[in-house]
């Protein structure tokens, strides 16, 4: 059950009535055994390890509260193993066992197994592990409803691709729930449609154009044709991944639920430090709290900052996925980080003056295209070829993106600065009902004149 | 401003609040009125035809009924034709005939229509029935003989009508596709007729200022574009199609794909009989009828010629065909099966199936004067 279809929808208003027409004692078995539906309509086969990470973290965490001090690492060990190594075999075993072959020289795929990479993995062992870690810091009490936990991982607004919520977050908007009010609700409402439109209008149009230039290169050679891929690909995964995300944030809300926002107009960014404060927010918390700062953050020394750094962000592309192509995207990020903190840290997270801010988010955005190349292409040699493609000057000049498609880009691009500075589609649901309807109708008005409604294309970010 | 509970109830001693907060409620039912009205103001009212490509499957018949209700009108008596790309029937040559004939003619015939097609058309052109003395339909044949295309499933014939179609229509069209997901597809598609004029509206935003010129210049002189249409003046002459030997031989100048074609024509099986296209007949020739019932307009049916060269397994002749039920109807009229035989030749054709330049004028008067006569014996 893709966001962008009407089973979804039907689903998700089946799960409204039922939940606000229960009795308050029941709403949490609903949202539960819906969540537990949503999973199993994509495949029943993996609800069994889904069920059973729930069941180790859920109990490793009790244990972990109990136990004496030296023997609560044992419990966190046992939890950490259970989630690294289902998601390591499941995402990673066929990267490894394939390398490893090549490495002995064995023929390729000797030790491969046809593995089929259950949804969402990467977000829910990411969402347990902050849990069972977070009790082992002492920072979050061990939850001891079974089924208040399971619901934690499993709760389908997030489940698939985030954001990562954290257990306080979520536990604390469960046990003080709260009728959402009508803002909330008008908001709710809004980020759905506002999801729908990026999803439909927006990346699906995207994505035709980025899939035509990447399944095959050699059909568009040249400089532009390669930017104009390459921009359609970032625009596709932006579009794509924040209006899921704008989808789960919207729906969580509807059902009282409070989730942080992933996305601030990351384009918009002045630097990739800055970037990253912008893009995937939740998994750059989730890096920095659980990777990076265990690792020593910045509290060695520049060279073990810059290590770090490296680690963090190679290790973050690798989540991504299971090849070098992600690695490479990851030590990319990394190293561009740790040359903005060489060159001065707080000139990369401060503001620049309105003359050069223009200036500085072309670059930032020119550099994270380069980076989308590696994410995008299909092979490490479909990436150089690419990357080359970028510079070089030959005279075709075949634009694969249409115009009016640029134009719709650039209108998006207007409202993102005026958001940037006013904040007014969070003030639209506080203020007149004329201007909501108003921003509402040309939402669906563009779902409808220009959104790929004839096939529902599966997010970018439900292969990870 | 705090959530406001319209009504509270209690549920076995738990208190349950079905807290609906009324502005919230309020915003968004002017949402979707708001979203409705605006839909409604730019697809229902006509508002679009104003860009609309006059091309288009949609543009061409918006553009056929509406040049058809602004035509300038000579004579009470007015005879309109319909049918598909096979009806060459050209106004002009049976206009030039008037004083002999005594009848003004117009066409909507219209290039891959369909009978479900032409009923929303006349219903277009004609909505109260009142404004010819007949109607023409142009038939492949008058025995329902089955099609290659299944039309009850053509998706296309959405596109085609969309213009025309309103909301109580969805319950008859939706269910006239034999395919829950066109089925599907119809329903939503008159609901929200922006998603069927997407690809039109996306291709105006490609070169906004030149459709809009386009769009009134087509306003403007289409009508006379397709009345001043003379039809190509290429033909057959020199192809020869062996009916016993199964072979066809075409002069230097044809290509393959030319010779594939009248193969298929002419000596591949015919498809076989399932009754499909003549439940698809009744259906919608009975729709066009009912439309008329009761009104002075007489419908005629008349057999379009059956081609170049005429295959010997012609079908058996189907005393229960949906033509041959209405023409035993009051006001409705059979055209004898072969007026049009003295046009079944090579010269007069352009392809396997469509008549040339020449062919389509000389139709079109035989046309005018049979069909002047019958209504005249009527």
């Amino acid at each position: 059950m893709l966001f962008n279809t009407i089973p979804f929808f039907v689903f998700f208003a089946a799960v409204l009535v039922l939940f606000y027409a229960a009795p308050r004692s029941w709403r949490r078995v609903i949202l539960l055994v819906a969540s537990y539906y949503f999973y199993l309509s994509w495949n029943y086969k993996f609800v069994v390890l889904l069920l059973g990470l729930t069941v180790v973290d859920f109990g490793a965490a009790i244990a972990i509260e109990r136990a004496p001090v030296g023997r609560k690492k044992l419990f966190l060990l046992v939890s950490l193993a259970a989630n690294l190594g289902m998601l390591g075999f499941f995402k990673y075993y066929n990267f490894f066992a394939d390398n490893l072959a090549q490495l002995l020289r064995y023929p390729p795929n000797s030790w491969a197994y046809s593995i089929i990479l259950p949804l969402g993995i990467s977000f829910h062992t990411f969402q347990s592990i902050s849990y069972v870690v977070d009790v082992y810091r002492g920072e979050q009490v061990a939850i001891r409803n079974p089924i208040d936990y399971a619901l934690f991982i499993s709760f389908f607004p997030q489940l698939v691709a985030g954001p990562i919520v954290r257990a306080r977050e979520f536990f604390s908007d469960l046990n003080a729930w709260k009728h959402p009010s009508s803002e909330e609700v008008l908001r709710g409402v809004m980020l759905i449609v506002l999801g729908l439109t990026k999803k439909m209008a927006f990346a699906d149009q995207f994505a035709q154009i980025a899939d035509s230039y990447f399944q095959n290169l050699s059909a568009h050679p040249g400089g532009f044709a390669a930017w104009s891929g390459v921009f359609a690909f970032a625009m596709q995964i932006f579009f794509d991944f924040s209006g899921y995300t704008d989808m789960a944030i919207g729906m969580a809300l509807l059902l009282g639920f409070h989730f942080p926002v992933n996305f601030r107009r990351p384009y918009l960014a002045f630097s990739m430090t800055d970037f990253w404060h912008r893009w995937h927010m939740s998994l750059s918390r989730w890096l920095r709290d659980y990777l990076y700062i265990p690792l020593g953050g910045n509290r060695h020394g520049r060279l073990m900052t810059y290590r770090n750094l490296m680690l963090t962000m190679l290790l973050g592309g690798l989540w991504h996925g299971a090849s070098w192509n992600f690695v490479i995207w990851g030590g990319y990020h990394g190293g561009l980080l740790s040359l903005e903190r060489m060159m001065g840290r707080r000139e990369f997270e401060k503001r620049p003056p309105i003359w050069l801010y223009p200036l500085r988010a072309v670059i930032t955005f020119g550099l994270v295209c380069l980076g989308w190349v590696f994410f995008r292409a299909a092979t490490f040699a479909d990436s150089r070829y690419v990357v080359s493609q970028l510079f070089h000057s030959g005279r075709q000049m075949e634009a694969l993106i249409p115009k009016w498609l640029m134009y719709m880009t650039g209108a998006s691009l207007v409202i993102a600065l005026i958001e940037e500075k006013f904040e007014w589609t969070e003030r639209l649901s506080r203020g007149p009902a004329w201007a909501y309807a108003a921003f509402m109708i040309i939402l669906l008005l563009t779902i409808e004149m220009i959104g790929v409604t004839e096939k529902a294309l599966p997010f970018v970010y439900f292969q990870f | 401003m705090p959530a406001r509970g319209l009504w509270v109830a209690s549920l076995n001693d738990h208190k349950v609040t079905f807290s609906c907060p009324v502005r919230a409620l309020f915003t968004l039912i002017l949402t979707i009125c708001g979203f409705w009205a605006v839909e409604f103001a730019i697809f229902h009212t006509g508002a679009y035809f104003t860009i609309l490509r006059h091309d288009s499957s949609t543009g061409a018949v918006e553009t056929h009924v509406h040049n058809e209700l602004g035509r300038a009108r000579h004579s009470l008596r007015q005879v309109l034709t319909i049918g598909d790309s096979r009806m060459g029937f050209l106004p002009r040559y049976a206009n030039e005939m008037r004083q002999d004939t005594g009848y003004e003619y117009a066409s909507i015939a219209l290039g891959g229509a369909t009978p479900r097609d032409w009923y929303y058309m006349l219903r277009g052109a004609d909505p109260d029935a009142n404004r010819y003395s007949a109607i023409v339909i142009a038939m492949e044949d008058y025995d329902d003989t089955e099609t290659i295309e299944d039309y009850s499933v053509r998706a296309a014939d959405l596109y085609y009508v969309i213009g025309r179609l309103k909301y109580s229509d969805i319950p008859e069209f939706a269910r006239s596709f034999h395919d829950p997901e066109l089925q599907w597809a119809a329903v939503r598609g008159i609901v929200l007729k922006g998603l069927i004029y997407k690809r039109d509206f996306q291709d105006f935003l490609l070169h906004p200022q030149e459709r809009l010129d386009l769009a009134k210049l087509a306003h403007k002189d289409s009508y006379l574009w397709y009345y001043n249409y003379v039809g190509p003046n290429q033909s057959l002459e020199g192809v020869v199609v062996d009916f016993n030997n199964r072979t066809v031989t075409v002069p230097a100048g044809f290509s393959e794909a030319q010779k594939a074609a009248y193969r298929a024509r002419f000596l591949d099986p015919r498809p076989p009989e399932k009754g499909v296209h003549s439940a698809f007949l009744h259906q919608w020739l009975g729709k066009i009828y009912e439309h008329y019932r009761g009104s002075k307009t007489r419908l005629v049916f008349l057999h379009l010629p059956r081609g170049p060269f005429i295959r010997p397994d012609q079908p058996p002749l189907n005393a229960h065909s949906s033509v041959r039920e209405l023409g035993q109807q009051p006001g409705v009229i059979l055209m004898p099966e072969h007026i049009f035989d003295s046009i079944e030749r090579p010269g007069l054709f352009l392809d396997q199936m469509h008549m040339n330049g020449p062919g389509c004028a000389e139709f079109s008067r035989i046309l005018a004067r049979e069909v002047s006569h019958a209504l005249d014996a009527f």
